[in-house]
Protein backbone atom coordinates (compact mmCIF):
# COMPACT_ATOMS: atom_id res chain seq x y z
CA UNK A 1 0.00 0.00 0.00
CA UNK A 2 1.39 3.51 -0.94
CA UNK A 3 2.31 6.16 1.83
CA UNK A 4 -0.54 5.73 4.50
CA UNK A 5 -1.30 9.19 6.15
CA UNK A 6 -2.93 9.20 9.38
CA UNK A 7 -3.54 12.50 10.32
CA UNK A 8 -4.41 14.62 13.53
CA UNK A 9 -4.91 11.30 15.89
CA UNK A 10 -2.98 12.82 18.52
CA UNK A 11 -2.98 16.60 18.66
CA UNK A 12 -1.89 18.08 21.75
CA UNK A 13 0.08 21.46 22.66
CA UNK A 14 3.54 21.16 23.44
CA UNK A 15 5.63 23.71 25.33
CA UNK A 16 8.27 25.40 23.49
CA UNK A 17 10.59 25.96 26.34
CA UNK A 18 13.12 27.65 24.20
CA UNK A 19 10.60 30.75 23.07
CA UNK A 20 8.64 29.97 26.13
CA UNK A 21 5.23 29.58 23.93
CA UNK A 22 3.18 27.19 23.77
CA UNK A 23 3.24 25.21 20.26
CA UNK A 24 -0.22 23.40 18.68
CA UNK A 25 1.65 19.88 17.66
CA UNK A 26 0.25 17.56 15.50
CA UNK A 27 1.51 13.94 14.87
CA UNK A 28 1.16 12.32 11.54
CA UNK A 29 2.18 8.93 10.46
CA UNK A 30 3.15 8.89 6.85
CA UNK A 31 4.12 6.37 5.09
CA UNK A 32 4.89 4.52 8.15
CA UNK A 33 7.00 6.92 9.15
CA UNK A 34 5.61 8.90 12.40
CA UNK A 35 6.20 13.08 12.60
CA UNK A 36 5.50 15.86 14.81
CA UNK A 37 4.51 19.03 12.85
CA UNK A 38 2.91 22.19 13.75
CA UNK A 39 2.59 25.43 11.14
CA UNK A 40 6.10 27.40 12.26
CA UNK A 41 8.19 23.80 11.46
CA UNK A 42 6.57 23.45 7.95
CA UNK A 43 7.45 26.93 6.99
CA UNK A 44 10.94 26.99 8.77
CA UNK A 45 11.67 24.15 6.67
CA UNK A 46 10.17 25.49 3.19
CA UNK A 47 12.39 28.30 3.82
CA UNK A 48 13.25 30.31 1.22
CA UNK A 49 12.66 27.30 -1.72
CA UNK A 50 11.07 28.39 -4.68
CA UNK A 51 7.84 27.01 -5.56
CA UNK A 52 7.71 24.05 -8.14
CA UNK A 53 5.05 24.50 -10.97
CA UNK A 54 1.54 23.56 -9.67
CA UNK A 55 -0.10 21.66 -11.65
CA UNK A 56 -3.78 20.92 -10.01
CA UNK A 57 -3.68 21.22 -6.02
CA UNK A 58 -1.14 23.65 -4.03
CA UNK A 59 -1.19 25.32 -0.94
CA UNK A 60 0.01 28.60 0.43
CA UNK A 61 3.22 28.74 2.19
CA UNK A 62 4.48 32.80 3.16
CA UNK A 63 1.87 33.57 0.47
CA UNK A 64 3.17 31.50 -2.01
CA UNK A 65 1.54 28.79 -3.61
CA UNK A 66 3.17 25.23 -3.39
CA UNK A 67 1.90 21.92 -4.92
CA UNK A 68 1.49 20.25 -1.06
CA UNK A 69 3.93 17.54 -1.75
CA UNK A 70 6.67 19.74 -2.27
CA UNK A 71 5.75 20.93 1.10
CA UNK A 72 5.48 17.76 2.74
CA UNK A 73 8.61 16.46 1.11
CA UNK A 74 10.73 20.01 2.73
CA UNK A 75 8.86 19.10 6.10
CA UNK A 76 9.50 15.39 6.76
CA UNK A 77 12.48 14.61 4.15
CA UNK A 78 10.26 11.89 2.53
CA UNK A 79 10.81 10.99 -1.24
CA UNK A 80 7.71 12.40 -3.26
CA UNK A 81 7.09 8.76 -4.45
CA UNK A 82 6.19 7.96 -1.06
CA UNK A 83 2.42 9.34 -0.61
CA UNK A 84 0.13 11.10 -2.17
CA UNK A 85 -1.01 14.86 -3.43
CA UNK A 86 -4.34 14.41 -1.32
CA UNK A 87 -2.42 12.96 1.84
CA UNK A 88 -0.05 15.68 1.91
CA UNK A 89 -3.49 18.34 1.24
CA UNK A 90 -5.02 17.03 4.09
CA UNK A 91 -1.90 16.93 6.35
CA UNK A 92 -1.61 20.67 5.60
CA UNK A 93 -4.77 21.65 6.24
CA UNK A 94 -5.51 20.32 9.20
CA UNK A 95 -1.87 22.45 10.18
CA UNK A 96 -3.94 25.13 9.13
CA UNK A 97 -2.91 26.24 5.53
CA UNK A 98 -4.60 27.32 3.01
CA UNK A 99 -5.26 24.66 0.27
CA UNK A 100 -7.03 25.40 -3.21
CA UNK A 101 -7.23 23.83 -6.37
CA UNK A 102 -6.23 25.96 -9.67
CA UNK A 103 -9.13 26.78 -11.83
CA UNK A 104 -9.21 28.74 -14.80
CA UNK A 105 -10.26 31.94 -13.37
CA UNK A 106 -7.26 32.30 -11.69
CA UNK A 107 -6.44 33.94 -15.49
CA UNK A 108 -5.58 38.07 -15.08
CA UNK A 109 -8.15 39.91 -13.93
CA UNK A 110 -10.08 41.94 -16.37
CA UNK A 111 -8.85 44.46 -18.39
CA UNK A 112 -9.27 47.95 -16.04
CA UNK A 113 -6.51 50.62 -17.17
CA UNK A 114 -4.30 51.51 -20.20
CA UNK A 115 -2.24 49.62 -22.00
CA UNK A 116 -1.81 47.00 -24.20
CA UNK A 117 -2.45 44.60 -21.82
CA UNK A 118 -5.16 46.81 -20.41
CA UNK A 119 -3.80 46.84 -17.09
CA UNK A 120 -3.45 42.95 -16.51
CA UNK A 121 0.75 42.71 -17.17
CA UNK A 122 0.91 45.32 -14.58
CA UNK A 123 -1.44 43.30 -12.19
CA UNK A 124 -0.14 40.41 -12.94
CA UNK A 125 3.71 41.53 -11.92
CA UNK A 126 2.34 43.91 -8.90
CA UNK A 127 2.99 40.86 -6.50
CA UNK A 128 6.63 40.69 -7.79
CA UNK A 129 8.17 44.30 -7.39
CA UNK A 130 11.64 43.56 -6.79
CA UNK A 131 11.85 40.42 -7.67
CA UNK A 132 13.53 39.01 -10.67
CA UNK A 133 10.61 37.03 -12.58
CA UNK A 134 10.16 34.87 -15.48
CA UNK A 135 7.35 35.03 -18.12
CA UNK A 136 5.54 32.45 -20.06
CA UNK A 137 3.42 35.11 -21.58
CA UNK A 138 2.99 38.42 -21.15
CA UNK A 139 0.51 37.45 -17.65
CA UNK A 140 1.53 34.41 -17.05
CA UNK A 141 4.30 34.39 -14.62
CA UNK A 142 6.42 30.97 -13.85
CA UNK A 143 8.52 32.21 -11.16
CA UNK A 144 9.49 34.85 -8.99
CA UNK A 145 13.26 34.67 -7.27
CA UNK A 146 15.16 37.22 -5.59
CA UNK A 147 18.05 36.69 -8.16
CA UNK A 148 18.70 35.94 -11.87
CA UNK A 149 20.81 32.88 -10.90
CA UNK A 150 17.59 31.24 -8.98
CA UNK A 151 15.06 31.51 -12.07
CA UNK A 152 17.85 30.35 -14.33
CA UNK A 153 18.24 27.65 -11.81
CA UNK A 154 14.24 26.99 -12.00
CA UNK A 155 13.80 27.22 -15.38
CA UNK A 156 16.52 24.48 -15.93
CA UNK A 157 15.33 21.96 -12.81
CA UNK A 158 11.82 22.20 -14.36
CA UNK A 159 12.62 22.18 -17.85
CA UNK A 160 10.14 25.13 -18.65
CA UNK A 161 10.91 28.10 -20.55
CA UNK A 162 10.21 31.83 -19.96
CA UNK A 163 8.97 32.39 -23.65
CA UNK A 164 7.73 36.19 -23.27
CA UNK A 165 11.33 36.98 -21.29
CA UNK A 166 12.61 37.57 -17.84
CA UNK A 167 13.87 40.45 -15.75
CA UNK A 168 13.66 42.04 -12.49
CA UNK A 169 10.51 44.15 -11.82
CA UNK A 170 11.42 47.60 -10.93
CA UNK A 171 10.33 48.43 -7.58
CA UNK A 172 10.36 52.39 -8.22
CA UNK A 173 9.63 54.85 -11.31
CA UNK A 174 13.55 55.75 -11.11
CA UNK A 175 14.24 51.79 -11.78
CA UNK A 176 11.51 51.93 -14.71
CA UNK A 177 12.99 54.72 -16.18
CA UNK A 178 16.26 52.72 -16.11
CA UNK A 179 17.79 54.43 -13.43
CA UNK A 180 19.67 52.57 -9.97
CA UNK A 181 17.42 51.61 -7.00
CA UNK A 182 17.76 54.56 -4.59
CA UNK B 1 7.90 42.31 -35.82
CA UNK B 2 5.94 44.18 -33.51
CA UNK B 3 6.52 44.23 -29.54
CA UNK B 4 3.70 45.83 -27.03
CA UNK B 5 5.47 47.83 -24.88
CA UNK B 6 5.83 46.44 -21.08
CA UNK B 7 3.40 47.34 -18.36
CA UNK B 8 5.01 47.34 -15.20
CA UNK B 9 2.47 48.11 -11.93
CA UNK B 10 2.62 52.02 -11.12
CA UNK B 11 1.24 53.53 -8.07
CA UNK B 12 -1.42 55.32 -9.80
CA UNK B 13 -1.25 53.20 -13.53
CA UNK B 14 0.59 51.42 -15.57
CA UNK B 15 4.64 52.36 -16.54
CA UNK B 16 4.81 51.67 -20.17
CA UNK B 17 8.28 50.81 -21.39
CA UNK B 18 9.98 50.19 -24.88
CA UNK B 19 11.41 46.65 -24.04
CA UNK B 20 12.63 43.57 -26.54
CA UNK B 21 13.52 39.91 -25.79
CA UNK B 22 16.98 39.06 -26.28
CA UNK B 23 18.49 36.02 -26.50
CA UNK B 24 21.96 36.03 -25.11
CA UNK B 25 24.34 33.66 -26.91
CA UNK B 26 22.55 30.21 -26.37
CA UNK B 27 20.48 30.94 -23.36
CA UNK B 28 16.96 30.16 -25.16
CA UNK B 29 15.15 29.25 -22.56
CA UNK B 30 15.59 33.05 -20.73
CA UNK B 31 15.29 35.71 -23.49
CA UNK B 32 16.41 38.60 -20.91
CA UNK B 33 13.57 41.93 -21.43
CA UNK B 34 15.86 44.82 -22.44
CA UNK B 35 15.18 48.57 -22.19
CA UNK B 36 15.68 49.99 -25.77
CA UNK B 37 18.08 53.30 -24.80
CA UNK B 38 18.30 55.05 -27.96
CA UNK B 39 21.21 57.64 -26.45
CA UNK B 40 22.82 54.64 -24.96
CA UNK B 41 26.34 53.91 -27.20
CA UNK B 42 26.44 50.31 -26.99
CA UNK B 43 24.55 47.34 -25.24
CA UNK B 44 25.05 47.21 -21.37
CA UNK B 45 24.22 43.94 -19.76
CA UNK B 46 24.88 42.79 -16.25
CA UNK B 47 27.90 40.79 -15.60
CA UNK B 48 25.82 37.82 -14.27
CA UNK B 49 24.38 37.21 -17.87
CA UNK B 50 28.00 36.66 -19.22
CA UNK B 51 28.80 34.40 -16.01
CA UNK B 52 25.60 32.46 -16.99
CA UNK B 53 25.93 31.90 -20.52
CA UNK B 54 30.05 31.07 -20.11
CA UNK B 55 31.27 34.20 -21.94
CA UNK B 56 35.02 33.99 -20.95
CA UNK B 57 35.77 38.17 -20.03
CA UNK B 58 39.33 37.06 -19.05
CA UNK B 59 41.44 39.41 -21.22
CA UNK B 60 38.31 41.82 -22.32
CA UNK B 61 39.48 45.30 -22.06
CA UNK B 62 37.99 47.13 -18.57
CA UNK B 63 37.21 50.15 -17.77
CA UNK B 64 35.46 52.31 -15.18
CA UNK B 65 31.73 54.05 -16.23
CA UNK B 66 28.87 56.01 -14.89
CA UNK B 67 25.78 54.36 -15.71
CA UNK B 68 22.71 56.48 -14.62
CA UNK B 69 24.42 57.19 -11.77
CA UNK B 70 26.04 54.23 -10.88
CA UNK B 71 29.63 53.96 -11.14
CA UNK B 72 30.60 50.45 -12.90
CA UNK B 73 33.00 48.18 -13.83
CA UNK B 74 32.64 47.13 -17.72
CA UNK B 75 34.40 44.48 -19.59
CA UNK B 76 33.74 45.12 -22.72
CA UNK B 77 33.52 42.56 -25.58
CA UNK B 78 31.20 40.60 -27.93
CA UNK B 79 28.19 37.57 -27.66
CA UNK B 80 25.56 36.01 -29.82
CA UNK B 81 22.30 37.86 -29.58
CA UNK B 82 19.09 37.01 -30.95
CA UNK B 83 16.36 39.28 -31.43
CA UNK B 84 13.23 39.23 -33.62
CA UNK B 85 14.45 36.34 -34.86
CA UNK B 86 17.63 37.38 -36.34
CA UNK B 87 20.78 36.26 -34.36
CA UNK B 88 24.18 38.90 -34.77
CA UNK B 89 27.22 39.21 -33.79
CA UNK B 90 27.36 42.48 -31.06
CA UNK B 91 29.52 44.24 -28.95
CA UNK B 92 28.23 44.19 -25.18
CA UNK B 93 29.19 45.69 -21.82
CA UNK B 94 29.07 43.56 -19.01
CA UNK B 95 28.88 45.52 -16.08
CA UNK B 96 29.44 44.68 -12.63
CA UNK B 97 27.64 46.02 -10.49
CA UNK B 98 24.33 46.40 -12.50
CA UNK B 99 21.43 47.15 -10.10
CA UNK B 100 18.98 48.06 -13.09
CA UNK B 101 15.86 46.03 -13.14
CA UNK B 102 16.87 46.27 -17.14
CA UNK B 103 19.50 45.67 -19.53
CA UNK B 104 20.12 48.18 -22.25
CA UNK B 105 20.32 48.50 -25.63
CA UNK B 106 22.34 50.38 -27.38
CA UNK B 107 23.32 52.07 -30.62
CA UNK B 108 26.37 49.94 -31.97
CA UNK B 109 24.79 46.80 -30.50
CA UNK B 110 21.75 47.06 -31.59
CA UNK B 111 20.17 49.91 -33.06
CA UNK B 112 23.30 50.06 -36.19
CA UNK B 113 21.55 46.01 -36.59
CA UNK B 114 17.63 47.36 -36.35
CA UNK B 115 15.68 49.68 -38.28
CA UNK B 116 13.01 51.14 -34.87
CA UNK B 117 10.33 52.42 -35.32
CA UNK B 118 8.09 53.55 -32.36
CA UNK B 119 4.45 54.78 -31.38
CA UNK B 120 4.27 55.59 -27.72
CA UNK B 121 1.10 56.80 -28.43
CA UNK B 122 -0.36 52.74 -29.19
CA UNK B 123 2.69 51.27 -26.35
CA UNK B 124 4.36 49.48 -29.65
CA UNK B 125 7.64 49.74 -31.43
CA UNK B 126 8.57 47.56 -35.15
CA UNK B 127 11.92 46.17 -35.39
CA UNK B 128 13.16 45.60 -39.31
CA UNK B 129 16.79 43.98 -39.64
CA UNK B 130 19.11 46.23 -41.42
CA UNK B 131 20.02 44.71 -44.79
Amino acid sequence: MRGAVAAGRQRHLRRDESENTIRDVAQFTISGHDFELDRDRVEDAVGRQLPDPVREHYVVVHGRRYPPKQVISCATGLDRADFTTHQARRVLMRLGFQAARVTHEQNPPEATGEGPYGGRQAAALAPFVGKWVALASPTDVLVAADTPQEVLGWLARHNRRASYGMFRVPASLYEAEGLAPQ
Amino acid sequence: MRFEFLELPGETSALLRPVVPVQVEDLEDAPQLCLIDTGATTNRFGMWLAEATGIDLSGAPESTIRVGGVSTTARHTRADLTVAGVRYDAPVTFCDPWPFAFNLLGQEGFLRFFRLTVCAAESWLELEPER
